[in-house]
């Protein structure tokens, strides 16, 4: 509040408005030395694509999680060398730095450590080559994840990783966060994809990892790279691996009564021997939100839906099929829909990707957790979520990862209603302890960031922490890119409660 | 008292037990390029592989881990040897869960039997290795060992979830987990594969699993040149069809076939050197690998093949365990085995004027993977004269040939096998690699008395 009410202050004196502007920097840099640093970040990218004015900065203080913090300054550099000398020139003064893709990031990786500079890459947005040949795509770090996909069917090739933010998400995000999607249980998640990497270290300087090589000798760099969020270096240009599109693919929709039928029918389907490209389940909450947005025919009592994809040869599909279609219908389905067509595919995936944006038909505020059980575990950690659900007096919403296990309930909540954040954060560290409990994971795809930090040592012992560490210090030894995340350090940057705008979503 | 005044601390010589602290006599069997450690420990139980490495770190002893003694030849002469690890006891299948497909094992356990138990509950882990029966999961995940079907299931860093190792100081740390999605923290799995167990020995690996596949077939196919092959492999892995991994093999290896397989894929017309063998595996559900057989043998019959033949599922799999051990059988006689890595499209042209680079010695022995980008090339003994003066720095110098070539093309040369002589010559893995200075201070950080097989990897490691 205090800081809002400075920053309405500072929007009508302007005499206030330069000390203002500077007094983000000043935990890293002294009033006049602030001033030079900016003169000089203007110089390197030019003075329009640096922002420093209080109201230009309020867009960059938050991504897709409940985490935010102001930085300093936000650059936009249009090449790998505008971004070389920014790192170099924020190394020479202290300065910490966050690069930042799109922000839909949940786990609050963009959010800028104090007085930090945010390094945006919506300028580098270029998809520089695809190589049918070697089956690569060499893509600038600001593309967006959909954009390359849609750009390589052209070819009959698709990068396969695909989050659901895949129409807003940048692939340098991706590498960052080593982002999954539903067909990743199939394909494997971003890290199974990227080839090389061009990456700026801490101090400016500049170093490939991996290349169009299928393998390259020493470390495996790029592999331990991706998923560092952003604290090892950033990949400022990036080739990831590409695969042909199938011959065949069939969705499969099933409704079931509950979701404990509809996690039988996904154990139906694992057990016999089926790896499906794509395994989503909804459930009753989901479904409701998604009606209440658009017609997709569900019936009124859906307790679940699943969603299964297969892809191959025609031969595969159609066997795979038939047995996908028993699975379903021996676990008690009120409903089963199949598709070939692109267009009746879309209509039954429509639930689904829909689902995240509709639940603002029911709350004003959700909070995503994503975390990780055994797929055989399912049945008993969603009966867990709903107790919690109850305990707290929280509804939660669950749009998942069934295939390999990867949750997502969404903890629906009021930001405006005072204490709700402190209360769907506790909620969400028990969901976080019941997959560990599980013999799961704290998170799937979206990264530790600063959401999970303080919870690293629920499945992390000091040494397994602190060999981790040892190996950022390797990359990074000043430890100035993205510093204060992942690991625990007692500090939290969750904000005091506000107003949010209107249409504002956390 | 053992070798040179050097002995186990009394707790760990009575855990490891008579049987498990290796006599001297039989020490030379560890030897690492003629370097003889001091000793050789066969530890059983997890405390004894943290105890030794504890120990040896206290005391400055260089460790070399070891698991089947497969690819005990790659990498540099070590820099210094005290202590041989030898994981092989350390085998047992700690955890599987077919339903969730995946698998937790300890490190000595080899990938044969590996497949035998996953195979009980109808999973596989979707990798091939040489030598599988002797080589370790620990072994593999330390070099990085692959096969054939590489190019569609990836290498062992795709399948690993998540690993338990002794680090430098002796204490046993983990990453990753054991769900087959799991972003929590640095995904260290990736950077201890393909280490060499230079920064932590491999105690404990988790894999997610694949469904077994109802049946794996192979074809093959014979061509008049390596080239031909290799462009015959290209197009056929462009198709909706292609199998999940095609191998080119120079006609003078494919004659090495042994007689239970020469039988079931060759007739009167079977190459001969100078030609080549294109061989294609396919697997998975029954029509589905019906149709990659019939469609792919179609298309190798258009494209130039001579004799196109499908091997049924006791041949294709023989055969892919030939192909997959080329190079690496401890009593072949392959002496000198270059590995060249490029991108994919490079590789028939690296193989054309490969023959320029390696002038001065006998025709290689070659197997490629043209979807991978890598080539094999393989020297039997005896097929150099070994007693002339010079034959090293004629080999260093083809070598050195080769990796300018390669380096051209966006790849590299590493030597996996070489007599002494060259090792002593050369950098096996061929000079430093991009980020050496990164790799350097990781290696630093996690083995900061530098006990952790030294001097074998690259960037001097």
């Amino acid at each position: 509040m205090a800081r809002l009410l400075v920053y309405y202050h500072a929007k009508f004196l302007s005499y206030f408005r330069r000390a203002w502007e500077w007094c983000f920097l000043v935990s890293s840099l002294a009033p006049g030395a602030a001033a030079r640093f900016l003169d000089e970040l203007k110089a390197i990218v030019g003075e329009e694509y640096v922002y420093y004015h209080p109201e230009d900065l309020l867009v960059y203080e938050y991504d897709g999680s409940i985490d935010r913090g102001l930085p300093g300054a936000v650059v936009l550099p249009i090449s790998t060398d505008e971004v070389r000398r920014v790192m170099a020139l924020c190394y020479r003064e202290g300065v910490p730095v966050v690069g930042r893709g799109s922000g839909t990031g949940l786990s609050g990786g963009a959010i800028a450590p104090p007085g930090g500079v945010q390094i945006s890459f919506s300028r580098m947005d270029r998809i520089l080559e695809v190589d049918t040949e070697n089956r690569t795509a060499t893509v600038e770090p600001g593309v967006i994840n959909l954009d390359l996909d849609n750009h390589v069917h052209k070819f009959g090739y698709r990068y396969a990783p695909d989050p659901s933010s895949q129409k807003a998400c940048s692939l340098g995000g991706n590498i960052a966060e080593n982002s999954g999607g539903p067909h990743c249980l199939a394909y494997g998640c971003t890290t199974n994809h990227v080839l090389g990497m061009e990456v700026v270290l801490e101090d400016g300087s500049v170093v490939n990892l991996g290349g169009t090589a299928r393998e390259t000798p020493g470390y495996d760099l790029r592999g331990v790279f991706t998923g560092s969020e952003g604290t090892f270096g950033i990949a400022t240009c990036i080739t990831v691996r590409l695969l042909p599109l199938p011959e065949a693919v069939k969705t499969f929709m099933g409704v079931f009564p509950d979701v404990d039928s509809a996690c039988t029918a996904v154990s139906a389907v694992i057990g016999h021997g089926i790896v499906p490209a794509a395994l989503e389940m909804i459930d009753a909450l989901s479904i409701r939100a998604v009606q209440n947005v658009m017609d997709l025919g569900y019936p009124e009592d859906a307790g679940a839906v699943l969603l299964i994809e297969l892809e191959g040869l025609q031969e595969e599909v159609e066997e795979i099929g038939i047995e996908v279609e028993a699975a379903l219908w021996e676990s008690g389905p009120t409903l089963v829909r199949t598709a070939e067509e692109a267009s009746d595919r879309e209509r039954l995936w429509a639930g689904r990707k829909g689902a995240l944006g509709a639940l603002g038909s029911l709350a004003p505020n959700y909070y995503l957790v994503d975390g990780v059980a055994p797929r055989t575990k399912l049945t008993e950690v969603l009966r867990e979520v709903a107790a919690i659900s109850e305990r707290y007096s929280i509804p939660i919403a669950n749009v998942f990862h069934a295939g390999d296990g990867n949750l997502h309930p969404c903890l629906l909540f009021d930001e405006r209603q005072p204490g709700a954040l402190e209360t769907i954060i506790e909620a969400g560290a028990e969901v976080m302890k019941v997959c560990i409990d599980a013999g799961g994971a704290l998170t799937g795809e979206h990264g530790v960031g600063l959401e999970k930090k303080e919870l690293m040592p629920l499945v992390y012992t000091d040494e397994d922490m602190d060999a981790m560490r040892r190996v950022r210090d390797s990359f990074a030894p000043h430890n100035r890119l993205n510093p204060g995340k992942i690991f625990p350090d007692g500090t939290h940057y969750h904000p005091p409660a506000r107003r949010p705008e209107p249409g504002l979503s956390i | 008292m053992s070798r040179l005044g050097l002995s186990p601390p009394a707790t760990l010589a009575r855990s490891l037990g008579s049987d498990g602290v290796v006599p001297e006599e039989r020490l030379g069997n560890f030897s690492i390029d003629g370097v003889v450690p001091r000793l050789a420990f066969c530890p059983t139980y997890r405390h004894e592989i943290v105890e030794t490495v504890g120990w040896a770190a206290a005391e400055g002893l260089a460790v070399v881990p070891r698991g089947g003694g497969t690819q005990m030849e790659l990498g540099n002469v070590p820099a210094r040897y005290d202590v041989a690890l030898d994981l092989s006891r350390f085998n047992g299948v700690l955890d599987y869960q077919p339903a969730d497909l995946t698998a937790t094992v300890e490190a000595g356990i080899t990938l044969h039997e590996l497949q035998r138990h996953l195979a009980s509950g109808g999973k596989t882990l979707p990798l091939e290795a040489p030598l599988s029966s002797n080589a370790t999961i620990g072994g593999i995940l330390s070099t990085g060992a692959s096969g054939p079907m590489r190019a569609a299931y990836g290498l062992p860093r795709d399948w690993l979830i998540g690993i338990s190792v002794v680090g430098g100081s002796g204490t046993e740390t983990k990453s990753g987990g054991k769900v087959v999605k799991n972003v929590t923290g640095y995904d260290l799995g990736k950077l201890y594969t393909g280490s060499m167990g230079t920064l932590g020995i491999i105690v404990e690996a988790t894999f997610k699993l694949n469904p077994l596949p109802q049946r794996l077939q192979a074809l093959t196919a014979g061509f008049p040149s390596i080239a031909l092959a290799v462009e015959a492999a290209n197009s056929l892995s462009g198709q909706v069809y292609a199998p999940q991994g095609i191998q080119v093999v120079d006609g003078a290896s494919w004659l090495g076939l042994p007689a239970d397989l020469s039988d079931v894929v060759s007739e009167k017309d079977e190459p001969v050197p100078g030609q080549a063998v294109l061989v294609a595996f396919v697997s998975g559900r029954v029509r589905a690998v019906e149709r990659r057989l019939s469609e792919g043998a179609d298309f190798l019959r258009m494209n130039e093949a001579s004799s196109v033949r499908k091997l049924d599922e006791a041949g294709g799999r023989k055969l892919l365990g030939w192909v997959t051990d080329l190079g690496w059988e401890r009593d072949s006689g392959h002496w000198l085995v270059l590995k060249l890595a490029v991108p994919p499209s490079m590789t028939s042209q690296a193989l054309s004027v490969l023959p320029r680079a390696l002038e001065g010695l006998p025709e290689p022995g070659t197997v490629a993977d043209p979807g991978f980008g890598l080539v094999r090339l393989m020297w039997q003994q005896g097929s150099l004269d070994t007693t002339v003066d010079g034959h090293a720095s004629v080999i260093v110098g083809a070598v050195g040939r080769a990796r300018a070539l390669a380096r051209s093309l966006g790849g590299y040369v590493v030597v996996e096998r070489a007599p002494l002589t060259v090792k002593r010559l050369t950098d096996v893995w061929g000079g430093e690699p991009a980020g050496a200075e990164i790799m350097r201070r990781i290696k630093e950080n996690l083995d900061p008395a530098g006990i952790l097989n030294p001097g074998r990897f690259s960037g001097g490691i």
